[in-house]
């Protein structure tokens, strides 16, 4: 065969892969972007069971080299992935409180917000004259209150249903005497000012699932909701033991559906971003452990209980991956908590803090340790974001998918960085761009 | 390398009982053409059999290049069928033929230590077919399976020092001329 014709073949084919990739593509890019936005409900579980397999994978690599075959490694991981799920998952759902607690938390909290308020600008009631403060900045500080005692305050089937729970003869563990006091007091005072109906309907978003939910206690089926949530996250295991059982099926799929000019830059760029993505990704997660634990530690030494240290250890935890908002978040929570609990004991008997200012000094002593300890040591510096690239992520992040979408801003901004900067890099080292 | 025959491969990868290769999957003629090649001769079969697992098969046409000098090198191709030339430019531009490789034969060893640009170009001389090794591939099985790992290092310090002392003597027998 003669060198033009050969040559005429080729572009011939290279003419028709075009179309035939290019139509390859337009179909997964169509039947990829429907199903995403027709399955949103599955998006979550599939992301999160990705997450934890790619987090995974350096744990099965330790296993498989102290010689277990990785048929017992993938079952022990996977083994220590359904007592996470399934003992963690029980053990934080038994901390979070239920509805009797959540409506007797929002009347402490309520309670003591007024309660330090008055005290704070030296006042017994709202009538009487205050301290310096109330006269300098009681006309600023007055709305934020008001704002405030209107957000927690119960809505009128909330009362009712306090009521309720508070009937020794309906209840065999009825309300405390002491909070029943506190709503008593807080009864008098004038909130929820907007209607019931927006108060009900505002508060059903709540981070958390922590706001109320009176329709839940209006006879809703928690089985129906049950299995509503497991149908949707039981892809979690799947997506997760999938894609650890995978061996490198996926990869070379994709490196497969590179010409060969590309061949070798692709290995690399996907090597070079699995790299950075997943020590960003550890380094986080690591952060945000220690971070979590050094709360829960911190709390449990100036006096908190067990579950209360736990929970706003974990919801600390979690909201670090939050840059800026995160220990913000953490802060807001521990005075919350700390303004409401009534008997504190430090486990250290020298230590006699006021709650208040325990849990500051905790948030320093975490803050000091998370930046001068946690976050050089496991995150390094592979990852920099301008600060005003940060704020906007988190921002947009809020805007677009709520707290979700500040939760994963910021990673899904640095694993696009970190897939631009490579491609970008690449290309000018295989002179495919100048 | 052709359309059909990349989509079949890529797409079988996945979707093995979708888009079915045809007859033989090839396995175990890969099996015995890498017993052959130097680097894996002392590889056990169940060690050969990992090794495949990381092997990527490349289809080349004839006028394209497997790599070309200067580009960072990542992986390192053996020849299962076809022919490569290894071709360098020297300084007045002129195209040297340095060696001629065919089935059974490996090149770019040098990748699986490091990044370093490609000394020499590799020209596809006929329609050839390959498996490639990555070399990041390579290290990874290295922490997973030492030992398969470790043999194949040794095997590569070993050829690296043959093929050194060869162009020593190479060096010698010229200065002598």
């Amino acid at each position: 065969m003669s060198f033009k014709k050969t040559v005429d073949l080729n572009s011939d084919r290279l003419r028709r892969s075009r179309i035939f990739y290019f139509l390859l593509f337009l179909f997964f890019f169509v039947i990829g972007g429907f199903l995403i936005l027709a399955l949103k409900s599955l998006v979550l579980p599939t992301l999160v069971g990705m997450l934890s397999a790619y987090l995974c994978i350096p744990l099965l690599n330790i296993l498989r080299r102290k010689g277990i075959p990785k048929g017992a490694s993938l079952l022990i991981l996977f083994g220590g992935f359904v007592f996470i799920l399934f003992f963690l998952g029980k053990q934080i759902v038994d901390i979070l409180p239920d509805e009797k607690e959540k409506l007797e938390l929002r009347v402490q909290i309520q309670y003591k917000v007024n309660e330090q308020y008055l005290a704070f600008t030296g006042r017994d009631d709202f009538d009487s004259e205050g301290n310096i403060i109330h006269s300098i900045f009681g006309e600023e500080l007055q709305p934020v209150i008001e704002n405030l005692n209107d957000f927690i305050a119960l809505t009128r089937e909330e009362r009712e249903l306090f009521n309720l729970y508070s009937d020794p003869i309906q209840y065999a563990d009825p309300i405390d005497k002491r909070v029943i006091g506190y709503f008593e007091e807080v009864s008098k005072l004038p909130y929820p000012i907007e209607s019931e109906e927006t108060k009900v309907e505002s508060e059903d978003d709540g981070p958390f699932g922590l706001a109320p939910n009176v329709e839940l206690m209006a006879g809703d089926s928690k089985i129906a909701k049950l299995i509503d949530a497991l149908s949707t996250w039981i892809v979690l295991p799947f997506v997760f033991i999938f894609l650890l059982v995978d061996d490198g099926n996926i990869k070379k799929f994709l490196i497969d559906l590179m010409p060969n000019r590309y061949f070798e830059m692709s290995l690399t760029i996907l090597d070079n971003v699995d790299d950075a993505i997943g020590n960003y990704l550890r380094g986080t997660l690591m952060q945000c452990s220690l971070v979590g634990l050094s709360f829960f530690v911190g709390l449990m030494v100036i006096g908190f209980d067990f579950d209360a240290a736990a929970l706003i250890g974990i919801l600390a935890g979690v909201a670090n991956a939050i840059p800026f908002l995160g220990p913000v978040l953490g802060l807001g929570i521990g005075l919350v908590y700390a303004m409401i609990v009534e008997d504190i004991n430090s486990i250290l008997p020298f230590l006699s803090f006021d709650p208040i200012i325990g849990v500051l000094f905790v948030v320093l002593v975490v803050q000091v340790l998370d930046n001068t300890i946690f976050q050089p040591m496991v995150l390094g510096k592979a990852v920099n974001l301008h600060p005003l690239v940060v704020v906007l992520g988190v921002t947009g992040g809020s805007i677009i998918f709520g707290f979700v979408g500040m939760l994963f801003a910021i990673p899904t901004i640095v694993v696009f960085k970190v897939i631009i900067a490579t491609i970008y890099k690449q290309l000018k080292l295989y002179y495919i761009i100048y | 390398m052709s359309a059909t025959e990349k989509s079949s491969s890529g797409l079988a990868t996945l979707w093995g009982n979708i888009f079915p290769s045809s007859g033989d999957d090839g396995k175990d003629s890969l099996i015995k053409i890498l017993k052959e090649v130097p680097l894996f001769r002392e590889l056990r079969k169940s060690e050969l059999r990992s090794i495949s697992k990381i092997m990527y098969e490349r289809n080349f046409e004839k006028g394209e290049y497997m790599f070309e000098t200067g580009q960072p090198g990542a992986a390192m191709f053996i020849i299962i069928e076809g022919e490569v030339k290894i071709i360098k430019i020297d300084n007045d531009g002129e195209e040297l033929d340095l060696a001629t490789l065919s089935e059974g034969e490996f090149l770019g060893e040098l990748a699986l230590l490091d990044s370093s640009p490609r000394s020499a170009s590799a020209l596809i001389t006929e329609r050839t077919k390959a498996m490639a090794i990555f070399r990041e591939d390579l290290h990874k099985l290295l922490e997973t399976d030492p030992q398969l790992g470790g043999k194949v290092m040794k095997q590569l310090a070993v050829i690296i020092g043959i093929r050194l002392k060869a162009t020593n003597n190479l060096l010698l027998k010229k200065e002598k001329e």
